[in-house]
């Protein structure tokens, strides 16, 4: 017995030993961001930064479904130990209110970000409350919702005459909301182990609000008025409730289970051949390109979010700025490193290795529209992006959305309209709670 | 409970002169114990029973706002939350009932001479030694309709486990099963050996049939340790957090661990989640008193 | 066993028998799953019908220990000639190695997650395992005023929800500076096994006879000389029956890990999930990872084994 103890003491000591020295770097930088293909790219970019400061780069990564708890618990612990933390948008109310983020608005200026990035990018991701100048972060990573399809399935001539007979239309990448919906429906064939379409439904964190926003924005329809914080009427108005209807069918023609479905699932849908067209970030779809993950990658295509009714067309923005946080011990590092990032030829490089610049002059130029299958549908779509609330209290109203709108999409609880007027009715009194609006 | 008494040292003796009083003693093994566990367990509750009467959010640095017993009002009259203890409740009965059955079932298989049965024992164990959230990933992509091997082992077709809300609770249920019925096994085992041989013998003599003996001499015996499985796993049933949040987004499925988790860490609302805190802490508590009570009586029987 | 017995009973045994292999192969296939996976290559992980034969590579334990990044197009020839045996699987799946900016291959955040648990979970078990004995002893052989709603009190701290705790936990580590430290954990893990080791060691302390200590005294041992000299040997089974059980909890705890760490004292129950993939889902590394996380817990119990189950009927044996 006593010799176990003494042997898992000496165990203990060796342990604690090594596991200090793991972290006895002299100049480091950490950067906290969530799980996902641009984040690597950013590690990369980073090793560049390396080796010309000497300075070492650690991006450090969660999955989605934490990260936003993960990043404001240490926040609210006021912790040191991110350096940067590339935040989503929606946090700018509470991470600013909460003096999390150190205020970039002076070195925004004096390094004219407003000129070397896209306006609507800087708007997003930077600026809070917006249009009032003061600015909380650089434009890191753009990135909107859009889709991949099945080529060869869209481009065989049997389904296409299939199609035009039942139909009367050309089968062909869908531009309005009721076209997508009659294709995935003419896809969806379950006895062929077939189905029509992969839509985001995880109400973790912001998979399903995307995915529901994807067709509210493009049936002209808005979540409320982000000036006056008036709702009721707004985000259970008839356009919103006919984007609700459209969301609802369209569930309907996803692989069996798509319950639970974000990122991967709604990528794998494309790998396994389960669905002719699946709805993505377009962060995501690097995996969708290359043969090694994924076999169909030379018959998937990709489109734009499309329109509705209205022909008016819009996509869920997603993407992130990066911030320094307040906490950090290496504030002037990281403003350094900063000052590096958003150099024309670091966003170039940021760009060559997949991560979305929000630069103007690389955005346009026809090397990066080219470069891939879906750059040319990301900088479409980056004209025409909205966003969920950006208010300190916007997790409590993205639960509110996923409490209300889950049950209806997936489990065809109740209709539509009973649905988003409950949600205007919690969200009213959350921001009533919060003294917004009248 | 009966205390074992020992006799105590006498005062005067050379070996009590020598070494610590017994009282000493006494205080020196109890009172650590229970110190450390009231700064850390009691200490934060009562901290956090001030935070329940109040707006208070550790994400701003706004001062907390006393609000009375408006988050305890609120709370209390939301279906939403209702539903989260319905929800618990039900998923309570079905896995302890469920880990109860299957492991009593196989300490009983177990409880005769068999080859190697030391190390079945052993390797039945294993479930329980995996991390619950990573057992929540495994079994998703197991009971995935499109790519998971359940349905393919059972020919079920596209039998959908965890997107049909009924059936969600019953298939996260059926994970905890699985992992935590090994518990209950090795407690009834050790029950079962305990049972004194010759009442069997007696029983057999006496020509009394399987079900007469079960009821009659097994069950009883082993029942204070049976009720001490079932304790544990109600406790642990009930704080379920991991495994659920894992394996299933189904509102059917939210266990009120779940709602608290979101409140406090995703929404940030510390002190109506405080408050929410307080409110499952009395009921298991009150659950937990009829259990001890109740084996206390079993135990006496 | 009985001493007699009759063909039917003999019949019955071996449908038993039957039985428990059965019962056995269920338990197990789940797991067999897991390390199957942790050796497939990624594309075989969800085949349907599923890949039961197949060529094992170690390639998902080396992206679990690299940092990756997925490439839109596949290397070139001269740079996959180049490559080594182990950054070529990576290629093959349709990633790359990344490298820091010295060139040196870039570890992934699981060594130093399990270090964490590693040091966590033994320092808490010690600890809970330790106090406990003292702690069960007392309660065991000294009067105690309300001895029972003490015992009731200790019980109960366990009872609570892992996400109650850790509400007033974060806060006042906040305060003290204790959040994504060792530290924090090593308490949090002591403070909710303690109550468990106590309660079990209580029962095995009382299964000891008291007259062993009793003939000690007598022969001059003071009451620590005892305790230590002839307690707790006698107590070495359920001490390492409760070593198991507060092992297993503090190895795999998650929620307030999930909570309160972060990047420093992080455990591995929340960093493997967090490796599902960043464009697709690799089960495998998620497999490889769950597979070398079990080991250290799985060789614990093995070793221990014959206490466990003995010490899990140690009432029976005294009887």
């Amino acid at each position: 017995m006593r010799k176990l103890v003494t042997s898992v003491l000496a165990g203990i000591g060796l342990t604690l030993a090594c596991g200090t020295s793991v972290y006895a770097q002299e100049k480091s930088l950490t950067i906290f961001w969530a799980e996902w293909d641009p984040a690597n790219y950013l590690q990369e970019l980073g090793n560049e930064y390396e080796k010309q400061t000497g300075v070492k780069i650690t991006v450090e990564t969660t999955p989605w479904a934490d990260f936003q708890t993960k990043a404001f618990t240490e926040f609210n612990a006021k912790g040191s130990a991110y350096d940067l933390v590339v935040g989503d948008s929606q946090w700018l109310g509470a991470a600013s209110e909460g003096g999390h983020y150190v205020d970039l608005t002076d070195f925004v200026k004096e390094n004219k970000v407003l000129d070397k990035m896209a306006p609507a990018t800087v708007k997003f991701y930077s600026e809070y409350p917006g249009n009032s100048g003061k600015y909380w972060s650089i434009p890191a990573e753009g990135d909107a919702v859009g889709w991949a399809y099945r080529k060869d399935w869209f481009e065989d001539p049997k389904e296409m005459e299939a199609f035009k007979a039942k139909y009367g239309y050309d089968l062909a990448v869908p531009k309005t909301f009721k076209e997508m919906t009659d294709i995935a429906e003419f896809f969806n064939r379950p006895d062929q182990n077939r189905y029509g379409i992969a839509i985001y439904t995880q109400n973790q964190y912001d998979g399903l609000a995307m995915g529901f926003e994807n067709a509210l924005f493009s049936y002209g329809g808005e979540l409320g008025d982000f000036g006056t914080y008036k709702v009721d009427g707004i985000i259970n108005s008839d356009k919103a409730v006919a984007a609700a209807e459209n969301y609802r069918k369209l569930f309907g023609f996803t692989p069996p289970g798509w319950t639970n479905a974000f990122f991967v699932e709604n990528n794998q849908a494309i790998t396994e051949g389960l669905a002719a067209m699946s709805m993505n970030y377009f962060a995501f779809f690097p995996s969708l390109i290359n043969e090694a993950s994924n076999p169909n990658a030379k018959n998937t295509g990709f489109f734009a979010n499309p329109a509705g009714p209205g022909g008016e067309q819009f996509a869920a923005l997603g993407g992130q700025g990066i911030s320094v946080v307040s906490y950090s011990n290496n504030k002037e590092e990281a403003m350094k490193f900063l000052k590096w990032f958003i150099q024309d030829d670091t966003q170039k490089k940021w760009a060559a290795l997949g991560g979305y610049t929000c630069n103007k002059a690389v955005l346009e130029s026809a090397e990066f529209q080219n470069a891939t299958p879906y750059n040319k549908a990301f900088y479409d779509t980056m004209f025409k992006v909205k966003d969920f609330w950006a208010v300190p209290e916007y997790a409590e109203l993205l639960q509110q959305l996923n409490q209300r709108v889950y049950p209806y999409i997936v489990n065809g609880d109740g209709t539509a309209k009973e649905m988003l007027d409950a949600l205007a009715k919690d969200w009213d009194a959350t921001f009533k709670k919060y003294g917004r609006g009248q | 409970m009966a205390t074992t008494m020992i006799t105590p040292l006498n005062t005067s003796s050379r070996a009590a002169s020598r070494g610590l009083s017994d009282i000493s003693i006494r205080n020196l093994f109890i009172i650590p114990t229970i110190v450390f566990l009231i700064v850390f367990n009691i200490f934060p509750l009562i901290y956090s029973l001030g935070y329940s009467f109040t707006d208070f959010r550790a994400s701003t640095n706004a001062p907390a706002n006393f609000v009375g017993l408006k988050n305890y009002r609120e709370l209390l009259s939301d279906p939403y939350i209702w539903n989260n203890f319905a929800v618990t409740a039900k998923y309570v009965i079905v896995s302890v009932v469920g880990q109860v059955v299957v492991g009593f079932g196989t300490a009983m298989l177990l409880n005769r001479t068999i080859p190697l049965k030391g190390l079945i024992t052993t390797l039945l164990l294993l479930p329980m030694m995996l991390s619950m959230a990573v057992v929540g990933l495994f079994w998703k992509l197991l009971y995935d309709p499109s790519w998971g091997v359940i349905n393919y082992v059972l020919d079920l077709g596209k039998f959908q486990w965890l997107g049909d809300p009924k059936m969600a609770l019953y298939a996260v249920a059926f994970t905890d099963i699985w992992m935590w019925s090994p518990f209950v096994m090795l407690l009834s085992l050790a029950g079962l050996s305990a049972v004194p041989k010759h009442l069997y013998e007696a029983a057999a003599i006496d020509r009394a049939g399987p079900f007469y003996t079960f009821f009659r001499i097994t069950l009883p015996l082993v029942a204070p340790i049976l009720m001490i499985a079932v304790i544990f796993r109600t406790m642990e049933a009930f704080k379920t957090f991991d495994l659920a949040y894992v394996l299933s987004t189904q509102p059917s499925t939210e266990v009120i661990s779940i709602r608290l988790y979101k409140m406090a860490f995703q929404e940030w609302q510390t002190g109506r989640s405080c408050a929410l805190a307080y409110i499952v802490l009395i009921m298991v508590l009150a659950i937990t008193n009829i259990y001890v009570k109740y084996l206390n009586k079993v135990k006496e029987r | 066993m009985a001493a007699v017995q009759t063909s039917g009973e003999r019949a019955l045994n071996k449908v038993a028998i039957v039985a428990v292999l059965l019962v056995t192969i269920i338990f197990l296939a789940p797991i067999y799953w897991i390390v199957a996976t942790s050796f497939k290559p990624r594309n075989l992980a969800t085949t349907i019908p599923p890949t039961v034969m197949f060529e094992p590579t170690i390639s998902p334990f080396v992206k679990l220990f690299t940092k990756r990044s997925q490439l839109r197009s596949p290397p070139s020839a001269e740079e996959y000639a180049a490559a080594p045996w182990w950054e070529r699987v990576v290629f093959d799946g349709g990633e790359k190695i990344v490298r820091d900016g010295k060139g040196q291959v870039q570890w992934s955040g699981y060594p130093s997650r399990f270090l964490n648990s590693l040091i966590i979970a033994i320092t808490s078990t010690v600890l809970a395992v330790g106090m406990g004995t003292f702690t069960a002893y007392g309660f065991s052989r000294f009067k105690v005023k309300g001895e029972a709603d003490l015992l009731f009190f200790i019980l109960s701290t366990r009872m609570l929800p892992a996400v109650v705790v850790a509400i007033p936990m974060f806060l006042m580590y906040r305060a003290v500076g204790l959040n994504d430290t060792h530290l924090g954990l090593i308490i949090l893990y002591t403070a909710f096994n303690l109550s468990f080791s106590v309660w079990l060691m209580k029962g095995f302390m009382d299964e000891i006879p008291k007259e062993y200590e009793e003939a000690a005294l007598v022969d001059g041992y003071t009451r620590m000389e005892a305790f230590f000299k002839i307690v707790l040997p006698e107590a070495a089974t359920g001490i390492a029956a409760t070593a198991v059980f507060c092992f297993i909890t503090a190895w795999n705890e998650y929620a307030f890990a999930l909570i309160m760490t972060n990047r420093r004292a992080q455990t591995a129950p929340p960093f493997i999930p967090s490796q599902v993939g960043s464009g697709l889902p690799d089960w495998t590394v998620i497999a490889s990872g769950t597979f070398l996380f079990l080991l250290p817990v799985a060789i614990f119990t093995f070793l221990l084994r014959n206490h466990l189950l003995r010490g899990m009927s140690f009432g029976a044996i005294r009887k």
